[in-house]
């Protein structure tokens, strides 16, 4: 299904939307996020600095609550995320291709209720990039594109005063459905016109990660390479760079206590962060990746090399946020270029 | 109990044995389901033991699996978790989920000498090994099993160890020298350099503390063991069991899911990150 839909009339669109719920791009405390839609829908930003990943994943949630007495079974209350449909708006190619990312961690070997119950509920309603977001964009060189429709629901393009607008699956159809008045049926013009903004947009100057195929196989050969140490040298263990990506997925299950007698409170789940020295530390106090230089390899290696061997496609959608938000400088393109620059 | 994987079956503290003392001390737990039947688990396999309010550990599975009314485990005196467990009564209710990980393949190791190499607390995870190879006599060879551990207070199951003497050739050895002691004195990989096991027709199953393991296997290959006949079971830190919490991969393999068991020849594969 393809569409036209004058920006004047996406407001109404949504309007239209009424057993959904809407978030788009916003700023909230300083940060651009996907927050639910208060007023007008502004769709032009450069990408959000969060992705939307926690949507599906939120930072901290409860699994479930437990009350004991000593001796006794203790009652848990599991917490199941209500089952409220939610559309989101504005969410860039690279982020679509996180979701599909998210969607395989979460649904490999056992399926994560959590994630399930929300992901199923969520539509990604995208919006292709008709140029580079920034200037640490590389989606081309990761398998991706600015007008990838993997991941979404419905892909909009923004051809000036209107949105050339296709249904990507059954729930984007029926998105779109919702509000059939609002739309109409593109002229010829229209879809030449769409055709040549994608061929500019895949024409743009991005920067690149040197042939991702290979990557796996020079990473394997480089793993003890003495660059990892190097390059990991100025990190100072913020773990920025994971927490605003689109795929890392690590999480970390801890008891909140709130009562001793009887025992109460809730077991949770938060995100985690493989640049923590204290992620994979033994309670024996052995640690497998002690150094910087071990994380920056794990990082970097999940994402090139054992992501790649175990689901065939890179972790990463080369969105960039890891590069441009790094206090410290550290590039993920230049690691992996270096790195397995000195493999032949 | 549901199809809510992170949601845990309640199990009763059935009986607490104190296997040793001191600082490092390690009891053993019998755990029975609360109500109904508990999951089946194959050896060499963890569950996700919790004390609600304090938090969960993985824990490997330390009883056979021909044993159905009970599941045991030897848990040493650690961590924050480990050290509530300790400090738990016959009676406590505690949270378990599971079984993680995949299984050491014994039924493929019929006809065979099978030679366990254990140290420490590192004799619980290849425990039900033994235990279901020795229920099971007549399906095996020779069975060997060296221990080892500080000094001979620090050495577990000792008194299953000595009634298995007869079924099983067994070799106990103590890293310093007390008083009293008539076997071996010296590191695990030394005894089983001295007393020679053939690798004729044998699986070697190793697991104890990472720089003991290292050594038992270069001891094992100088006696002409192959990759391919020696087994181990890995730990790392882990928090779902599932593949999914990102931090006990070893290369691309999630030990919860992939692992805890590997050949050596498997493991020599993968980074050394365990």
């Amino acid at each position: 299904m393809q569409k036209i839909l004058e920006k004047i009339q996406l407001d109404a669109w949504i309007a239209a939307l009424g057993e959904w719920e809407i978030l788009a791009p916003a700023m909230e405390d300083g940060i651009w996020g996907y927050h639910p839609l208060d007023g007008a829908v502004r769709l032009d930003h450069s990408n959000t600095t969060q992705p939307p990943k926690g949507l599906s994943f939120p930072q901290r949630e409860v699994f479930f609550s437990f009350e004991q007495i000593k001796g006794e079974p203790p009652r848990l209350t599991q917490k199941m995320p209500a089952a409220t449909r939610r559309a989101v708006f504005g969410v860039r190619p690279c982020d679509g291709a996180g979701a599909v990312r998210m969607d395989k961690v979460f649904s490999d070997h056992v399926a994560d209720p959590y994630y399930q119950n929300r992901r199923k509920n969520l539509a990604y309603v995208g919006l292709a990039c008709n140029k580079p977001q920034g200037s640490n964009c590389f989606c081309l060189s990761v398998g991706g594109s600015p007008v990838a429709t993997e991941g979404m629901d419905v892909l909009m393009t923004d051809l000036g005063d209107r949105y050339f607008v296709t249904a990507v699956t059954e729930t984007g159809k029926a998105l779109m459905s919702a509000a059939a008045k609002v739309f109409t049926a593109p002229t010829a013009a229209d879809k030449k016109l769409v055709e040549k903004t994608h061929a500019d947009a895949v024409a743009q100057p991005q920067r690149a990660v040197n042939d991702v195929d290979a990557a796996p196989a020079k990473l394997k050969a480089s793993f003890d390479s003495p660059l990892w140490e190097e390059l990991a040298r100025a990190c100072i263990g913020c773990g920025v760079c994971t927490f605003l990506c689109p795929t890392c997925h690590c999480f970390d299950i801890n008891d909140e206590s709130t009562g001793s007698s009887p025992i109460k409170g809730n077991r949770v789940r938060t995100w985690d962060n493989c640049q923590f020295p204290d992620f994979t530390m033994h309670t024996s106090g052995h640690n497998p990746r002690e150094s910087l230089g071990a994380r920056l390899r794990q990082r970097v290696s999940h994402k090139f090399q054992y992501f790649p061997e175990n689901f065939g496609m890179p972790q990463c959608t080369g969105c960039g946020r890891c590069i441009s938000e790094c206090s410290v400088g550290i590039d993920i393109i230049n690691t992996v270029n270096k790195v397995t620059g000195h493999v032949g | 109990m549901s199809d809510n994987i992170y949601l845990p079956e309640l199990a009763r503290i059935a009986h607490i044995k104190e296997e040793i003392g001191g600082e490092r001390a390690i009891k053993t737990f019998r755990v029975e389901p609360v109500e109904g039947d508990t999951f089946k688990h194959e050896c060499g396999q963890c569950a996700m033991l919790s004390v609600f309010g304090r938090g969960e550990m993985m824990i490997s599975i330390a009883s056979s699996p021909l044993i159905k009314e009970y599941k045991q485990f030897s848990i040493m005196r650690v961590g924050r978790v480990s050290a509530t467990f300790h400090e738990l009564e016959v009676g406590d209710v505690i949270g378990i989920r599971g079984p993680y990980g995949n299984s050491f393949p014994l039924d493929d190791w019929k006809g065979k000498n099978l030679v366990f190499i254990g140290g420490g607390v590192g004799l619980a995870p290849i425990w039900p090994l033994i235990t279901t190879a020795l229920a099971q006599r007549a399906d095996f060879k020779n069975i060997t099993v060296f221990y080892g551990a500080r000094s001979p207070r620090d050495l577990m199951y000792r008194a299953e160890l000595e009634r298995m003497r007869g079924d099983a050739n067994i070799q106990l050895s103590v890293d310093k020298a007390e008083d009293g002691w008539k076997e071996f004195c010296g590191f695990v990989p030394a005894n089983v350099l001295d007393k020679k096991p053939s690798p004729d027709n044998t699986i070697a199953i190793t697991c104890g503390p990472p720089i003991m393991i290292k050594f038992v296997i270069e001891n094992l290959s100088k006696l002409g063991f192959k990759d391919e006949q020696i087994y181990t079971t890995i730990e790392n830190k882990m928090k779902c069991g599932l593949g999914k919490c990102g931090r006990c991969n070893v290369g691309k393999d999630y030990v919860c899911t992939k692992g805890p068991v590997y050949s050596w020849a498997q493991l020599k594969e993968l980074p050394e990150e365990y």
